[in-house]
């Protein structure tokens, strides 16, 4: 038993060095001094500096996170209600069709969502920017979302709305004292979900940002292919960090509430999966 | 409940001050303001330091937007909703442009500088008489090789590729066009050649070639000839400039039998919305201090004769990025073949790589 526990370990330590050696490597680069990523010269902190002299590329980091934040919470927002009707179609036919057809928009190609967002937005006249990539975020990350929140309605207990309502809740009270602190967890990962597919989408992005506005992932593409500068090495440097530190920061938030007894639930779940 | 609502509100917050902090940044900057320049141009292709230049003297902001395809910018003009006021398309881009009515016809009048261009460069075959476009850059396709590896070959002809001892040691860019031109050209055809009989010949050495070969890729050609893992490649004079940039070992020639010259050229297209201002900034980029300062920074050849005086001697004076006139005589640019023969090159192309495998 002993042994076989040392085995698997091991195992996980070296999956965790394969998932984060190029990250490393990357990072280490950063700071060469010689430009290059074949030989590292020297310390340096220029490509750092010259990140934040580049004001562009920071308006587009910012871009890129409004974008996450706005259009995760709507994403996740639309898919409770859209959660709760599906939840609620009595027939079990209904119901499939509606899931197929939800579960068909995260299988479908990026490329081809992307091309048809872009086709739509120009036919309805939506001048491409900052509204076709939030809705267009917003319309990828609804299924998504869906997805992570309608499991826990399902197991949810019917009994649970019913004596709530035996019990004089009128139908606000049910909604937002029983079903939306029952399924918390589902609504956290769904919005952490689409937050992270959102911070890193190149494919419908790409089709859809015009007229000076652009996201991280497609500007670092179009750079990239005239050889990386290791200013984009710098600059993912920061990001990765930054993430660091705020899954540290959740880790410490749902582990606090973890020893609350009252909040058992919540705690292994939320972490998206 | 009550978390949830604080976390969607703390949210909220969040992004409308990122938000905020980036509207105000743009304002500082000057990208919001009613006198701005959209340009839309390949990654790195202009020195920044001319954008700052040109802001200075016209009081124009410039937003800069990049695309790594010609196919990715067409599809963006195509289907309208953007409004950029200058592009810089290549030369069979801007034939498809021009057949899709997506350019404005430029007025000379407005454009005094452009008598700094060489004739050479001027009435190419994608826009007889310059109507729609004014040239950037140009450049060539040709041999890249390392001769420490190649055996004392020096690659005049085309032909030198196929030589045996280059076993496993070519690397090839993916391009349907810039490979089969290379064969056509090899059998001393046009590369714009259409017969079938040519074609199927082009085809056949091509797959005589194919032991030689050792890869047949995208743009990390240029790392890969600079890390020495292949002896000789197939590339645009543009990459071999950077790659000998990199490795000065590296040698690159225009084979005599003729070879391809291309030019991007700097387009207004039909949706612009500044177009005052993209006349302006045309204009400033053909002043030769300004070009010459630009393909010094970028690093491929300048079509400006005026400017080529200002550039030092030992840019100005390599025949490798400036052929004499003997040669680009013979340089062809490439045609706009149709729709089918253009399907047909690709699929030829595509034979010859599943038989490389």
């Amino acid at each position: 038993m002993e042994n076989r526990n040392r085995w698997s370990n091991l195992y996980l330590a070296l999956v965790f060095i394969v998932l984060y050696a190029p990250i490393f490597y990357l990072m280490y680069y950063s700071f060469n001094s010689g430009g290059t990523m074949h030989e590292f010269e020297g310390f340096t902190l220029d490509y750092y500096r010259e990140v934040v002299q580049d004001t562009r590329l920071i308006i587009i980091v910012i871009n890129t996170l409004v974008i996450a934040l706005l259009s995760s919470a709507i994403a996740t927002i639309i898919a409770v209600i859209g959660a709760l009707a599906i939840q609620h179609v009595r027939s079990r036919r209904a119901k499939n069709t509606l899931l197929s057809l939800n579960n068909v928009l995260i299988v479908s190609p990026d490329v081809i969502i992307g091309a048809s967002f872009l086709i739509l937005f120009t036919i309805a006249g939506v001048k491409l920017g900052f509204s076709s990539v939030l809705l267009s975020h917003i319309a990828f990350s609804v299924p998504i979302a869906v997805l992570m929140i309608l499991p826990h309605l399902e197991e949810m207990s019917p009994t649970l709305t019913d004596a709530a309502r035996d019990l004089g809740a009128t139908r606000r009270d049910v909604l937002t004292k029983v079903i939306l602190p029952v399924i918390r967890p589902g609504i956290f990962s769904g919005f952490f979900m689409a937050l992270t597919y959102s911070l890193d989408d190149f494919a419908v992005t790409f089709f859809v940002t015009g007229n000076g506005y652009s996201t991280l992932s497609v500007e670092i593409y179009s750079r990239a292919r005239q050889g990386v500068s290791l200013s984009i090495n710098a600059l993912s440097t920061l990001i990765f960090l930054f993430t660091v530190l705020l899954v540290v920061g959740y880790y410490f938030l749902t582990a606090k509430k973890a020893k609350k007894p009252s909040a058992e639930r919540t705690a292994e779940a939320g972490v998206p999966r | 409940m009550k978390q949830l609502v604080n976390a969607f509100l703390a949210v909220m917050i969040a992004a409308f001050a990122l938000m905020y902090l980036g509207a105000w940044m743009n304002k500082s900057e000057g990208y919001s303001g009613g006198n701005t320049l959209t340009i839309y141009n390949w990654g790195d292709y202009i020195d920044p330091e001319l954008l700052t230049q040109f802001q200075k003297e016209t009081g124009i902001t410039v937003i800069y937007q990049t695309f790594d395809s010609n196919e990715a910018m067409l599809t963006k003009i195509e289907q309208g909703g953007t409004n950029f006021d200058l592009v810089v398309p290549s030369d069979y881009a801007i034939a498809k442009m021009k057949e899709e009515n997506l350019l404005l016809q430029l007025d000379h009048s407005k454009l005094p500088n452009l008598s700094h261009i060489d004739p050479r460069f001027m009435s190419l075959s994608f826009d007889e008489g310059n109507r729609y476009s004014v040239p950037y850059f140009w450049g060539t396709v040709g041999i890249i090789y390392n001769p420490e590896l190649t055996h004392g070959l020096t690659f005049k002809s085309w032909n030198d590729l196929w030589d045996s001892r280059l076993k496993n040691n070519i690397l090839l860019l993916d391009g349907a066009r810039e490979v089969m031109g290379m064969a056509l050209n090899s059998l001393h055809y046009s590369l714009n050649d259409t017969s079938e009989e040519h074609l199927q010949g082009a085809l056949k050495k091509l797959n005589a070639l194919s032991p030689n070969v050792k890869a047949i890729v995208g743009d990390e050609i240029k790392m890969l000839l600079a890390n020495e893992e292949a002896a000789v490649g197939l590339v645009w004079s543009g990459d071999a400039a950077e790659i000998m940039d990199e490795n000065d070992k590296l040698d690159y020639v225009v084979p005599e039998e003729g070879s391809n010259v291309w030019a991007d050229n700097l387009v207004i297209p039909r949706s612009a919305a500044n177009v005052e201002g993209a006349y302006k900034f045309i204009n400033f980029m053909l002043r030769p201090e300004v070009a010459a300062q630009n393909a010094e920074y970028v690093g491929y050849s300048t079509p400006n004769k005026d400017a080529l005086a200002l550039l030092p001697e030992d840019i100005s004076g390599d025949e490798r990025f400036y052929p004499p006139k003997a040669i680009t005589d013979k340089l062809e640019v490439y045609d706009n073949l149709g729709k089918r023969m253009l399907a047909h090159y690709n699929e030829l192309f595509l034979k010859f790589k599943m038989n490389n495998d």
